[in-house]
């Protein structure tokens, strides 16, 4: 049991850190980890892979945001048709060490999935197939969609185009 | 085993390091002779650099206690015990619930509910109330059997109470708690009413005896068949009615 929870804590910070770049926001991005925990500590004895226990993390969180998205999307759009307001605006957080403030900026600009796919296979260095086993998608998938993620990061970064990249590339 | 010129991919899987060492090797070669190339590959490294550069400050925050397993355990736990609890007062209302109905039951057997009050309620209501507004009357083209049929699967036939000198005039389907219900007034040349009921028996299947019970001025004969429960419901001390009473007892 103490050593589930080592492990745990250890990938905490990494849980936390995705967490922020799915939501971009820190207090919701704990909200996501907290119940992805509860998640995996549920289903720990039936449904733990093998594999890399890192990867099923993510992909439980992952889920768990989409799903949180989802709803919060519908909530939005009806709150839109009241308010005639524009969802999804965001302030990049300024907490953030200022490192590679472009590069950062553009991947805040990178639509849900293009965020995950970088964070995992540049920031986390999770294998193709790992990737292709969390968004359930064959390895060549992850390959193609990972490469228009780049491109659409790069372009970003370099200020040619100013429209979210999500708009051009679904 | 990657070809050259590599393809897209490939430059990918050389930048996030998914190439095997040979590949990786030529991969290299490959880049030192192209530089175009070479620097496109490079603006990806370096992002991926950025990226995680930029990302690292979000892995130095502060702890959150309430992110700790063994206190995320103690939620789980304790929101578990919850739902046991919610559970347990289910299922402590469901018993008290199921009690008391059983209860319930026992009471209508033993002293509650007569026999086809239903019947003789729809009678009050309905039968001598010449402006009820009917499902069948003698105005539609198909008699009242066959109106009946298209409600009440192999229920019995509708009494032949002509030799007492009433017919029927009027049908009207009602809901009861057992099921629908259908009750087709006779009437006969003084106005004279009775009523033909008939209803499912009910979740218990609660069949009847034979029987005669008086109400008040009324007076219900019941009985069940063919799935049914039935009752021929009239005024109790009239003649006329003691005599399609008569007529009931014949074999239908």
């Amino acid at each position: 049991m103490n050593d589930v929870d080592d492990q745990l804590r250890e990938l905490l910070p990494r849980m936390r850190r995705f967490a922020v770049s799915l939501t971009r926001d820190h207090s919701s991005a704990d909200d996501l980890v907290q119940s992805s925990l509860e998640k995996a500590l549920s289903a720990w004895d039936s449904k733990r892979p093998d594999g890399d226990l890192r990867a099923w993390l993510f992909s439980i969180l992952y889920r768990q945001f989409l799903d949180a998205h989802r709803r919060s999307r519908r909530y939005s759009r009806m709150l839109e048709l009241f308010t005639g307001g524009k969802e999804d605006h965001y302030e990049p957080s300024v907490e953030r060490t200022v490192v590679a403030q472009t590069t950062l900026q553009a991947f805040e600009r990178l639509n849900t999935e293009q965020r995950a796919l970088l964070l995992w296979v540049s920031v986390e260095g999770l294998s193709y197939n790992e990737v292709a086993a969390i968004l359930d998608v064959p390895v060549g998938t992850v390959m193609s969609r990972l490469s228009r993620a780049r491109q659409a990061l790069r372009l970003l970064s370099e200020g040619e185009i100013t429209t979210p990249a999500l708009r051009i590339l679904k | 085993m990657i070809t050259l010129p590599p393809s897209e991919r490939d430059l990918h899987a050389y930048v996030d390091g998914q190439l095997n060492d040979a590949d990786q090797q030529t991969m290299e070669t490959y880049l030192a002779a192209n530089p175009d190339l070479a620097k496109q590959v490079l603006a990806w490294q370096l992002d991926v650099q950025n990226l995680r550069a930029g990302l690292s400050g979000d892995l130095h925050r502060p702890l959150n206690p309430e992110l700790d397993p063994a206190f995320i355990r103690q939620r789980l736990r304790r929101s578990r015990s919850r739902q046991f609890a919610t559970a347990a007062v289910l299922l402590i209302a469901v018993g008290v619930g199921g009690l008391s109905g059983w209860q319930a039951r026992e009471m209508t057997l033993v002293s509650g509910v007569p026999a086809m009050a239903d019947a003789v309620q729809a009678y009050r209501m309905f039968a001598v109330n010449d402006n009820m507004a009917s499902d069948w009357n003698t105005g539609k083209p198909n008699n009242a059997q066959v109106w009946l049929d298209k409600n009440f699967a192999q229920a019995n036939r509708l009494p032949d109470l002509e030799s007492a000198g009433f017919k029927p005039v009027s049908g009207r389907l009602t809901s009861t708690e057992q099921g629908a219900a259908a009750m087709v007034v006779y009437k006969d040349a003084q106005g004279r009413t009775l009523s033909f009921y008939i209803r499912p028996p009910g979740d218990r299947n609660h069949l009847l005896p034979r029987g005669t019970r008086r109400d008040g001025e009324l007076q219900a004969d019941y009985w069940s068949g063919a799935g049914y429960n039935y009752a021929v419901v009239g005024p109790a001390d009239d003649p006329a009615a003691q005599a399609a009473r008569q007529a009931l007892k014949q074999p239908i």
